[in-house]
């Protein structure tokens, strides 16, 4: 079995951010591989160790925190690493992204694509399902199991509105992983050093064979005019000391001043 | 004029709040309305989505499209937006919005956004709000065409007392079923308990409750006050609580007039979930908690002493 993971650089979600004229100040903002990303590498991992499968990831970007990605993914246990990087690919929507992987996946046959249900810069959450609409592939989404029937089948769990779904899927297919599918193993010493030296295979659009107008057709959809830093909550109050006399006085709050209880 | 077309959230034969939200929304904005239920035997919702302000009702009622199915589920849409001529294609927040939106924003090659909490039109023209990077930050977007299928956050809009619709049921054919993801089986969640996303006060307990006895403290809190009762992920994960209850990014994304977080200490993924309640009230004994900086009321302490406590002086108040 073949697979390939997508994986993306985000920026460190747990560090300050901070908003000014309409952009996000970069200053100070580390990036890190998109956390749903870890858990479909350690998806494809366990699916290598316990299937035999081939591994290789993908991602779309260009600059050394992107290269750092791929490499975590080495170190983490991936053998092939692929990336797409051209300028005319800056400020790619879920839709560009989509009709990259795409060619992509056309050039290498695979059984099984493995996204992260949403990338934590965008919080979009659509990549994964576009890029099966456009293959014409089914596509279960919000995965939290895998487990391979056989050559042609795989068995899987999905979190949905009416309690988890187990779905079986004819391959070739594409599914995006929950965080709750698994916990990313941590690089090791050794497969850090290892992963240093692995080959990146670096393409860009020339050489997958697409030109721009194949991936941005007649443009972006939509464009994010500006960066607004969300409303704070009022500062609230707090209250410490005698257990008995300070949930007394909360309560009483909570009914006469919030009138919510 | 903007063809607004909501798609009906039912579940277990019941329509969600999210449906009316989105007309009176589609309203307010001075559109045409119309919604669309895709199910098995939900002809007598008819009369619900009717007062939920629909003007036209497609209905896809059919015995294959019994268990949510994102491909079919797609075409049934896709169908309706066509036959109604949709501008813009709304669904309430759910993990089924999230799954179709993207495969109908692709067949009908238009715009797509998850979670948006505004939406404005100048003419022809569209614009939305949405919060993005774990709520770190507001996204203000331009759409470049005519078209947007948009997932609305939980909470985002508020349906207006008294709206109602005109009935005009348009029949849907049921879609192929997807015979390449097969749907074998749902392991469904208890039935019979407040839904998380349409309760009014929502009681969440994290790891500070430790066990099931502490869970159990907390959610005799949650059932004295006839609330939806959540969670963290941490809990989640740890196996103590089932994933459907679980508060945060990942998770329910809950907007209650009341949100009491026992024992949660506030990490921003838990918060991208629960940040919009009206009143947030915090039981910690870390009185660095970050939860501390969006509570509105916070008790530093023991939440096996505070919760107990609480319950007392509640039922104190609802005696009175
Ligand atoms: C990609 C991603 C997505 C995620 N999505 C979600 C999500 O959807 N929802 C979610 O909740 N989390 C999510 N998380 C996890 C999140 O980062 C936190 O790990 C989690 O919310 C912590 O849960 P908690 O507050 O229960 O536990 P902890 O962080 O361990 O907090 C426990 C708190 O209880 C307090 N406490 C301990 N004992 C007592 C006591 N006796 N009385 C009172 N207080 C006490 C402690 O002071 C502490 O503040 C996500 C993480 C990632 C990376
Ligand atoms: N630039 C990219 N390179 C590789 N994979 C991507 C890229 N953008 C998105 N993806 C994949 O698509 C998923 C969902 O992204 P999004 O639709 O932006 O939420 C991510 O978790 C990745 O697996």
């Amino acid at each position: 079995m073949k697979i390939l993971t997508t994986v993306k650089k985000v920026v460190d979600v747990e560090l300050n951010m901070h908003v000014k004229n309409g952009a996000i100040v970069e200053e100070g903002l580390q990036y890190v591989m998109n956390a749903w990303d870890e858990n479909a590498v350690e998806a494809s991992i366990q699916l290598k160790e316990k299937n035999n499968a081939e591994t290789t990831t993908v991602t779309i970007g260009g600059g050394e925190d992107v290269v750092k990605v791929i490499r975590r993914g080495f170190a983490m246990g991936i053998k092939n690493g692929i990336q797409i990087d051209d300028p005319a690919l800056a400020g790619a929507d879920a839709f560009v992204s989509a009709r990259v992987l795409q060619k992509v996946y056309e050039k290498g046959n695979y059984d099984l694509v493995i996204a992260g249900k949403q990338a934590q810069d965008t919080d979009n959450g659509q990549t994964g399902i576009i890029l099966a609409e456009y293959l014409g592939l089914p596509c279960v989404s919000n995965v939290i199991a895998i487990d391979v029937m056989d050559d042609k089948h795989i068995k899987v769990s999905r979190l949905g509105d009416f309690g988890t779904e187990i779905v079986e899927i004819e391959l070739p297919a594409v599914v995006t992983v929950d965080v709750a599918i698994n916990v990313p193993r941590l690089p090791q010493t050794r497969g850090i050093m290892t992963a240093k030296k692995m080959p990146i295979q670096v393409m860009n659009l020339a050489a997958l064979g697409a030109s721009h107008a194949d991936v941005v057709g007649a443009g972006l959809k939509s464009n994010i005019i500006e960066f607004i830093a969300p409303e704070a909550r009022k500062t609230g109050r707090k209250f410490e000391g005698d257990a008995a006399k300070v949930t007394a006085e909360v309560v009483g709050l909570l009914v006469n001043e919030a009138k919510v209880l | 004029m903007a063809k607004v077309l909501v798609i009906a959230d039912i579940k277990q034969g019941v329509l969600k709040s999210s449906t009316a939200q989105l007309l009176s929304k589609a309203k307010a904005i001075g559109a045409e309305t119309a919604v669309v239920a895709i199910g098995n035997n939900i002809g007598s919702l008819v009369p619900n989505l009717v007062n939920a302000g629909s003007n036209t009702q497609y209905i896809a009622d059919d015995p294959s499209l019994e268990m949510f199915s994102a491909g079919p589920y797609a075409s049934c849409i896709v169908d309706a937006a066509k036959q109604f001529g949709a501008s813009l294609i709304w669904f309430g927040f759910s993990e089924s919005g999230k799954a179709v939106a993207p495969r109908v924003a692709a067949r009908l090659d238009i715009a797509c956004a998850t979670d948006i909490t505004d939406v404005k039109l100048d003419g022809d023209q569209i614009e939305f709000t949405r919060p993005a990077i774990t709520n770190k930050v507001l996204q203000r977007v331009k759409v470049n065409s005519t078209q947007l299928v948009a997932v609305v956050r939980a909470g985002a809009f508020e349906a207006t007392a008294g709206i109602t619709g005109t009935e005009n049921i348009v029949k849907l054919t049921a879609p192929a079923a997807d015979l390449k993801a097969v749907i074998k089986q749902i392991i469904s969640e208890a039935s019979g308990e407040i839904d998380l996303s349409d309760a009014n006060i929502v009681v969440s307990v994290g790891r500070g409750a430790k066990d099931q006895a502490g869970i159990a403290l907390v959610k005799e809190l949650a059932d004295d006050l006839k609330a939806g009762f959540g969670s963290t992920r941490a809990m989640v994960d740890a196996g103590f609580i089932p994933h459907y209850k679980q508060v945060g990014q990942t998770g329910k994304i809950v907007a209650p007039t009341l949100y009491m977080a026992i024992g949660i200490s506030g990490a921003i993924q838990h918060l991208a979930g629960m940040k919009g309640s009206k009143v947030i009230l915090a039981v910690n004994k870390d009185p660095e908690a970050p939860i501390f900086n969006v509570a509105d009321y916070g008790i530093v302490g023991d939440l096996f002493e505070v919760v107990p406590i609480l319950r007392e002086e509640i039922k104190k108040i609802r005696k009175a």
